[in-house]
Parts: C-alpha cells; sequence; structure tokens
C-alpha cells in the first residue's frame, strides 16, 4: 500500500519507458521501391493547426504515390509522449520538431537520421537550429520570429505616431510610457508584457553582443529586466503577478485593446487574423513594428534588425529505411522548399523560407496589414535562435525560468538573482 | 441433515481420511484466496511493483529515455548530495510537509468533533467540508489565485479593510508562497481526513464518557483522556497518510506555482519530474525518487514503532 503511493508520481511511468525500449521493430511495413508507399508524419492540434495537413496535401498532389498519414499528439505533451514512442519504437516516420531544445535529445539517443543530403533552397533561414557535429538532423519548414504588434487606433487616441522602426528598447520603453500617461482613464495599458522567459531573456540573449548562455554567464540579462520591471512599476504594463493572478492571455490583452504595444511572435498574425474575422477580437487597425534594439547599431529600417525565435522542423525517424526513407527525404525537402513555403504562407504561416514571392503570397491573405513597416518587419530581420542546440539547453532554460519568476513577481532583485543562476549553472548543469 | 452428519463426523475420533480432507480444504482455501486476489495483485506486480524494481536499478544508470543505460553505481546520488536544488527542493518539502500536517490534522479532527454533533442540517455541512476534496485541482488553482491576488484579491482587501497596511504577496512573494500552498491544500485535504474521523468517533464508547462525566471530568479533560487514546487507531492511521502525501505534494505545486517565484515552492516530486520529463536526465531523476522512497520508508517505520511502543 504504501509503496504503491511513493511511486505515484510518474516514476511508474519512467519505468514503463524502460521496458518498452527494449521491446518493439520499427512500424515499417518495407514497401517494395517503385509502389505505393505510405509515410506517417507526427502533428499536433490537427484541427486548429492546419500547416501538417496542408503540407501533407500538397505533396500528395504532386506524388500520388505517397500517401502521408498524419500522426496526432497532446500539444502540451508533445515531446514526452513522441519520446515514449520513439523509445517504444513505434513513432512516426517524419518527425516534426516543435522545440529545438529536444532535437539533441533525440539526435544523442539516434532517433534521426542524418539529412544533410536533403536539398534546401538558398535563402532558407533556421537551418543552424538542427546543425549537430557538422551534419544536420531536420529541415526547419517554419520560421517564426519576434515582432511588436501595435494597435494604430490606440495610437491615434493617444495621439501618438506610430512606429517608424528605429527604436531601441529605451524608445521603445520611453513610447509604452507614454501611451500608458496619454490612455490613462480609457483602460488601455501602454503595452502588454506575457509572463514567458522569452519576452524578456529571447531579446536579450539574442542582441546583447557576446551573450551566450551556454557559457553560463547571465549579466546581460540585468538591464533587459531592469527596463521591464521599471515599466511595471510605472503601472505603464499589467505587472507580473497581476498577470499570474489572473491568467491573463496576450490574445485577450491585445485583441481586446487593453494594451497598444504587444511583443510576441510573428504566430500571433494568424491568430489575430482569425480572431478579428470571427469577432473574437475586436475590430481594430493594427500593424508590425520590427523588434527593438539593443543599441542604434541595428535599429533602422536601412539596418538588419535582430530578433530571436525557433524554427519548427522535419527531422526522420532512425527506424525508417529503403522506399519509406527515399519518400521522406523528398517530402522534406518539399515542406522546406519553394512550394511547401508558398502553402504555408498562403495560410499566415511564417515559412522558412523567405523570398520576395512567399512575403507577397504572406501579405496576400485577407486581414494582414499592408502597410511598408510591417511588410519590412516580417521579411527583414537576423533571428537568432532561442534555444542554443546543445543537450545543456533544458536545464540552462529552467534555472533561467526560475529567475525570471523571482525577478518578475518582485521577489528577488536582479542582481542576486543572476548570482544564483551562475552558480546554479556551475552546481547543476555544468558537472562535466 | 447436513449439520447432524457433521456433528457426528465431528464427534468420533479423528482419521486419516479427516485429515486428507481437511488439508484438501486449506488448499482449496489457500487457492481461492489467491484466486481472489489475483486480479489485483497481477495489476500491482505490473504497473508498481516491477516499475519500482526497475526505478532502483534505473538509479544506478545514466539512462536518458533512448539508448543504453550505462550503469554508474553511485554517481547520482553522489551528485544529488551535492545539487543545491535538490537540498533546496528537500528543505521546502520539509517545511511543507511542518505545515500541513500539524494543520490539517487540527482542522479536520475540529471539523470532526465539530459535525460529530446531532446538530440541524449536519449531513449539509458534512458533505460540504468533503466538497473540496472532490472538485478539480486545476479549478482549484485558478480560483484560489485570483483570491490570493495580490492587488485585487479577495483575501488582502479583507487584510486591508481590517487595518492590515501591507498585507502578504502571496503565491507572488517568495515568503508567502509556500504558506500560500499549505493553505490551499489543508483546505483540500480536511474534508478527507474529516470523514476518516468521523468514523473513528463513531468508535469511542459512549460509557467511558458517561463515566467520566459521572466523575466530574470536564469536556476538555474528557477529550484529551477518552476521546483521543480512543481515536488512537484513526489518528495513527491518518498521521502515516498525510506524512506520505505531503512529502509526495505534486499536483497543487505544479498547477499553482510550479515551484515559483524562483524555487521558493519547488518540492521533491517536481524536482524529479523536471529533471525526468523537462530534461531528460531518468536515471538521475530515478536516483531523486529512490531518496523519497527512502525517505517516506524511515518515517513510516518510525511511526510503526512509535504506535506500538505507545500500544503496549
Amino acid at each position: 500500500m504504501k509503496r504503491k503511493f511513493v511511486v505515484a508520481a510518474g516514476v511508474a511511468m519512467v519505468a514503463s519507458l524502460a521496458l518498452s525500449s527494449c521491446s518493439g521493430e520499427s512500424a515499417d511495413d518495407g514497401a517494395e521501391a517503385g509502389g505505393p508507399v505510405t509515410i506517417s508524419m507526427s502533428g499536433w492540434s490537427l484541427a486548429t493547426t492546419p500547416e501538417f495537413q496542408v503540407l501533407a496535401d500538397g505533396y500528395m498532389a504532386k506524388n500520388p504515390d505517397v500517401t502521408v498519414e498524419l500522426k496526432e499528439y497532446d500539444p502540451l505533451n508533445y515531446n514526452t509522449l513522441l519520446t515514449a514512442d520513439l523509445a517504444a519504437g513505434s513513432g512516426p516516420d517524419v518527425i516534426v520538431q516543435k522545440e529545438v531544445k529536444f532535437v539533441s535529445t533525440f539526435q544523442e539517443g539516434a532517433q534521426l537520421v542524418d539529412v544533410s543530403d536533403v536539398e534546401l533552397p538558398e535563402d532558407i533561414g533556421g537551418t543552424e537550429a538542427y546543425d549537430i557535429d557538422g551534419a544536420s538532423y531536420a529541415v526547419p519548414y517554419r520560421q517564426d520570429s519576434w515582432v511588436v504588434f501595435y494597435n494604430k487606433a490606440l495610437f491615434d487616441q493617444a495621439g501618438m505616431e506610430y512606429p517608424d522602426g528605429s527604436w531601441t528598447w529605451d524608445d521603445y520603453a520611453d513610447t509604452e510610457e507614454d501611451l500608458a500617461t496619454a490612455l490613462a482613464g480609457t483602460g488601455a495599458f501602454g503595452g502588454y508584457q506575457h509572463g514567458w522567459q522569452s519576452t524578456v531573456q529571447g531579446f536579450a540573449n539574442a542582441q546583447v553582443p557576446d551573450a551566450d548562455i551556454l557559457s553560463g554567464e547571465f549579466g546581460h540579462l540585468e538591464e533587459y529586466y531592469e527596463r521591464v520591471l521599471a515599466l511595471q512599476d510605472d503601472k505603464a504594463q499589467v505587472d507580473f503577478n497581476t498577470r499570474n493572478a489572473n491568467q491573463l492571455t496576450y490574445q485577450g490583452e491585445f485583441g481586446k485593446q487593453k494594451a497598444a504595444m504587444l511583443p510576441m511572435g510573428s504566430w500571433f498574425v494568424a491568430t489575430l487574423i482569425a480572431q478579428q474575422a470571427a469577432g473574437e477580437a475586436d475590430a481594430f487597425d493594427w500593424g508590425i513594428a520590427p523588434a527593438p534594439q539593443y543599441d542604434d547599431s541595428t535599429a533602422g529600417i536601412d539596418n538588419v534588425p535582430v530578433t530571436f525565435g525557433d524554427p519548427t522542423g522535419l527531422g526522420i525517424n532512425a527506424a525508417v529505411e529503403g522506399a519509406e526513407l527515399e519518400a521522406a527525404k523528398d517530402f522534406l525537402a518539399y515542406a522546406a522548399g519553394e512550394e511547401g513555403a508558398q502553402s504555408l504562407a498562403a495560410i499566415g504561416i511564417m515559412p522558412a523560407l523567405l523570398n520576395d514571392a512567399v512575403v507577397e503570397t504572406y501579405f496576400s491573405v485577407e486581414g494582414t496589414p499592408e502597410d511598408e513597416l510591417s511588410r519590412f518587419a516580417i521579411s527583414t530581420h537576423e533571428t537568432l535562435p532561442e534555444n542554443p542546440t546543445s543537450s545543456d539547453t533544458a536545464a540552462i532554460q529552467n534555472v533561467l525560468l526560475d529567475l525570471h519568476t523571482a525577478v518578475m513577481s518582485g521577489s528577488e532583485p536582479i542582481a542576486g538573482a543572476i548570482k544564483t543562476a551562475e552558480e546554479r549553472f556551475k552546481n547543476e548543469v555544468d558537472i562535466d | 441433515m447436513a449439520t447432524t452428519d457433521a456433528t457426528k463426523v465431528a464427534a468420533r475420533p479423528p482419521r486419516p481420511s479427516g485429515q486428507r480432507r481437511r488439508s484438501r480444504l486449506a488448499m482449496r482455501n489457500t487457492l481461492l484466496g489467491w484466486s481472489f486476489i489475483l486480479p489485483n495483485f497481477l495489476g500491482f506486480a505490473l504497473l508498481t511493483l516491477v516499475p519500482i524494481v526497475v526505478l532502483f536499478y534505473m538509479s544506478m544508470t545514466n539512462w536518458n529515455v533512448f539508448g543504453t543505460a550505462n550503469w554508474v553505481g553511485f554517481d547520482n546520488f553522489e551528485r544529488l548530495v551535492g545539487d543545491g536544488s535538490f537540498r533546496i527542493a528537500l528543505l521546502n518539502t520539509l517545511y511543507y510537509s511542518a505545515l500541513h500536517i500539524p494543520l490539517t490534522f487540527v482542522v479536520a479532527l475540529g471539523l470532526a468533533l465539530l459535525l460529530n454533533n446531532k446538530l440541524r442540517g449536519v449531513a449539509f455541512f458534512r458533505t460540504a467540508a468533503f466538497f473540496p476534496y472532490i472538485t478539480s485541482i486545476v479549478a482549484i488553482a485558478i480560483v484560489w489565485n485570483l483570491l490570493f491576488s495580490p492587488d485585487y484579491g479577495p483575501i488582502n482587501e479583507i487584510l486591508r479593510f481590517f487595518g492590515m497596511e501591507n498585507p502578504p504577496g502571496w503565491l507572488t512573494s517568495s515568503d508567502w508562497a509556500m504558506p500560500a500552498v499549505v493553505i490551499v491544500s489543508t483546505w483540500r485535504d480536511m474534508g478527507y481526513y474529516m470523514i476518516l474521523f468521523l468514523a473513528g468517533l463513531q468508535t469511542v464508547p459512549r460509557e467511558l464518557h458517561e463515566a467520566a462525566r459521572v466523575d466530574g471530568a470536564s469536556t476538555i479533560q474528557r477529550f484529551f483522556n477518552v476521546t483521543l487514546p480512543s481515536l488512537r487507531p484513526t489518528t495513527f492511521f491518518v498521521t502515516v497518510m498525510l506524512t506520505i502525501n505531503s512529502f509526495k505534494i505534486f499536483d497543487l505545486i505544479l498547477v499553482m506555482t510550479e515551484g515559483g517565484p524562483g524555487q521558493s515552492t519547488l518540492v521533491l516530486s517536481q524536482f524529479i519530474y523536471t529533471k525526468g520529463f523537462e530534461e531528460s536526465q531518468f536515471g538521475y531523476a530515478s536516483a531523486a525518487s529512490v531518496a523519497l522512497f527512502f525517505m517516506c520508508i524511515i518515517v513510516t517505520v518510525a511511526q510503526f514503532l512509535l504506535n506500538k511502543k505507545r500500544s503496549v
């Protein structure tokens, strides 16, 4: 009886993973070369995430011999469930890499095929995230990057000029303060900052020169946190604690015009358009500005702004071989290539391949902002990976998440929290 | 008819065939007994016993889900001893238990005593006290998060109304997050333990109370000298369950604070979960599970010994 309780928290599952890892062959059904081939691909929330079906349909239309079947996973436990399936030998043939930080786990576990020979277009972004020791273990098909969404109606109401793409973070903070003052009494804040650690750390890690979280030095975060804490104290944005207590969503805060600005990933473009069309969000004019910069050297529309974002990629299960492997590689080339990119852009998703034609398609979606700066923000940026490809990344991000909640909630000053995080890095991550 | 036959058989001097019949009967009873517990035991063995045995093996390896698990001996345990986060998780778990066990015990017993009286609508109040225990934990977390909200939450509104100028930040403050979690978990668990105490209170002999009253014992004296000693089997069971449940607290922490702010509410189960399922260090996570396992075993054995000593 007692023993039963002790193991409750997932330990049983650890062991069942262990057991299942010893059993089972790959789900290969060994089709003859030249005959009809079926490959499976993982996905999540298929009803609301059409990208997998779009890629599968597009490819099958071109290759009638190949059937691409989707295998749905729960989005919140995607990597855990996928890990269990792979360990049991029943994983999908084409594995969608939802989070970059799991790629090295899969690669080190010998679950992924080296796909360096899949031909990719010249100007595709995000490939370096899948590079491990000079070989590629996935191809990117989607590359979101962080930008600033702004509500033109609220800017007009405040009597302020729209962003011009020249902002540093100090300019952004000043604007947010001014907006908050001008909008006082309307119930709208200058900006909304979501609770994720990315909203502060993602920018700092990408933009501060020589910052590298794998080094275990986190001093570069200080300035970014101080700025945000000041905005919080001045009530230019909802503070972290209230946000958590009320479980605010960024879709609700921006969509219902509670905030004039929102730093967020470009995936929000498609969501916002859909929500405005469905009436879930208010109808208002909005635009996209490039991410504010660390200093003037990268700010302005004659420069290439630096921002961050992780690609979403496709890898191939190491158990796949023969005709399926050929078909899977061909599918990867399709998804990452021009045709795949076009079909994704047509449903409001930002493909990893962003050439002029693709950008054109992206902005032809009804409801997408049409101004020049939005187009610049979407098409021009240097997007650095949020999660560097390393087996230490998951542990480091957990240390930094604790720093984020401690600092943002006001329970620890930033300088002390950085010191704690650096000590924890030495103590828990850098132990080899 | 059958009874007379049986008496006749029993009345006769025992014969070898009777012994054989008896041993056959014993055999049959044993088999019958086994077949009753077999379905449960099979499930237990397959889903609990085997995984536990594997867990002990895993704790000595560096298994990371895929590939082979290399034997590393006691390396994981050495690493645990030096791991600052593990130490914090351990201390937080003990802190949580030290607050949660006595508080829940007292509240549950108090409620049980109160609702053991013949009141009008006592069934309603008993049901009401049990409600939190059967409410979805996610719903509990969302509602209590709102209640605890430092600036706009009703709890702090009330505290301010009563003149407290700087009410605690509750879940947003590293000093108050753990007490806040304890309050919620006590509120959630009290109904369950109250039911156990209520059942125990039914077994307290009425005569003892009457005798004590005749001897002039006050209500408080009767509580400490009659009710509590008579309740000992129940209090023992409740203490053991409360302790184990406190050591393995996980769900409430995960949905309310995720261990934050910082690491102020990081507990052992969550440490295990993070290391295993988020960082894929299953060997290391298994070692932490083994540590938690032994903590529970040691404390429970100590409680058993103490209980035995007292009952002699």
